[in-house]
């Protein structure tokens, strides 16, 4: 009998491992809870956001993006898992943050601010990416941490021509630059310098960083088209 | 035995940071004597809601293509500002401000926009002042989507809609435009 019994229970352990107990979730849900509202009040944002953790892997292709229909934040179990510091988790809130504001503004509610952003992706992706630096620094996260929230769990694409997304080196590097012109505190004072994950970055990004060196040494103020 | 492993253990130490790359890029062009820490407005009251309008005009036009991101621009007052009798600044102040983010106009009449933040008006704190200004280009979607929508009984002329861009984003001198102070703010 204890012969059955045994391995029965260890497999209810088991399975009961892999999700989270509601005493858990809640914690969870806190945490995004404290770091979303933190971001929202030290921005002074007017318009009305909620936070929800999710343990789905990801959003349904079928579904619409909540931050867009109706102002939810919604961070997904991978993400929550990838997102070791608070830095890390504030940088993917953020960017919910800045895509649930702006479509709350404009006309109609911002139904078309919203329409406009369905339309060009790929372009609001790189809006949400600067705007989420902006309010990072403002509600006193360090903006490193979104460098290494995309490195973390954005895969890369071979390119980005016929799709609705950018490369994540692209983003990458369009962050580093953000951060460089706006705030290189975080780059000369930089907690993040040994940490695996901004070093794999800055391995993957050498050619990406040499193209700004290149715009820094001659003084540009040109777009640059990262690879 | 014990020596042995301290020495190791140092020995390990001593050599991790050979393996790390450094960020030559931010050693090399960011002086770490003249970078000073960001604002952090994470002490905050919102229980107030008075706030006191500031009317500013830019010095130099400005429009989307001839600005770049966290450049220096300025304003001046348009109007003298009080709050509850104490004055604030005198018209003519010249108000620094900061290019927060372009964004350049899109396909589908998608318009340019310019947004404008660190507003530093004299006698008061970033955090009583509005956090950000937008300046948005002409918004041609308005008319863009229902056009290709209409268009789609004939295909595939509602796709050529595709390429109408939105308006530039610029902001004139004789424009005035209003940000509040929120005086009972911290």
């Amino acid at each position: 009998m204890k012969k059955i019994l045994f391995p029965i229970i260890l497999i209810l352990l088991i399975g009961m491992s892999a999700f989270a107990t509601p005493l858990e979730e809640q914690q969870i849900q806190q945490r995004i809870n404290d770091i979303g509202y933190n971001i929202l009040n030290s921005n002074q944002i007017n318009n009305r956001v909620v936070f929800i953790y999710s343990e789905d892997e990801k959003q349904s292709i079928l579904d619409l993006d909540k931050a867009l229909a109706s102002g939810q934040v919604i961070v997904y179990q991978p993400v929550y898992k990838a997102s070791e510091t608070e830095d890390e988790l504030a940088a993917g809130i953020a960017r919910g943050i800045t895509l649930a504001e702006r479509s709350q503004k404009g006309f109609w509610g911002g139904t078309l601010s919203a329409l406009q952003m369905r339309a060009a992706p790929k372009k609001y992706e790189i809006v949400a990416d600067k705007i989420a630096v902006d309010y990072m620094v403002r509600a006193g996260y360090n903006p490193v941490g979104l460098i290494i929230y995309i490195n973390k769990t954005t895969p890369q694409k071979r390119h980005d021509l016929i799709s609705n997304k950018n490369l994540a080196s692209k983003r990458l590097a369009i962050v580093y630059e953000y951060i460089y012109t706006k705030y290189p505190y975080f780059l000369a004072n930089n907690p993040y310098l040994n940490n695996k994950y901004y070093q794999n970055f800055l391995l993957t990004s050498e050619n990406n960083r040499k193209l700004l060196e290149e715009k820094v040494k001659t003084g540009s103020n040109k777009t640059l088209h990262y690879e | 035995m014990n020596r042995l492993f301290t020495y190791i253990v140092i020995f390990l130490l001593s050599i991790t940071p050979a393996f790390a790359l450094e960020d030559v890029f931010a050693d090399t062009y960011i002086n770490k004597e003249s970078v000073t820490e960001p604002y952090v407005h994470n002490v905050y009251d919102y229980s107030s809601f008075k706030k006191v309008p500031i009317r500013l005009n830019i010095c130099n036009r400005i429009n989307d293509n001839s600005v770049f991101e966290g450049q220096q621009i300025e304003f001046k007052l348009s109007d003298t500002v009080y709050s509850s009798g104490k004055l604030i600044a005198r018209r003519g102040t010249i108000i620094p401000a900061k290019i927060e983010t372009v964004i350049t106009s899109g396909m589908n009449g998608i318009p340019a926009s310019i947004i404008i933040g660190e507003f530093c008006v004299p006698n008061t704190s970033q955090g009583q002042i509005t956090n950000y200004y937008e300046v948005k280009g002409q918004d041609r979607s308005l008319w863009v989507y229902p056009l290709k929508w209409a268009l789609t009984i004939l295909p595939p002329t509602g796709s050529l809609t595709n390429f109408i861009k939105g308006g530039h984003a610029k902001l004139k001198p004789s424009k005035t435009i209003e940000i509040y102070y929120y005086p009972e703010r911290i």
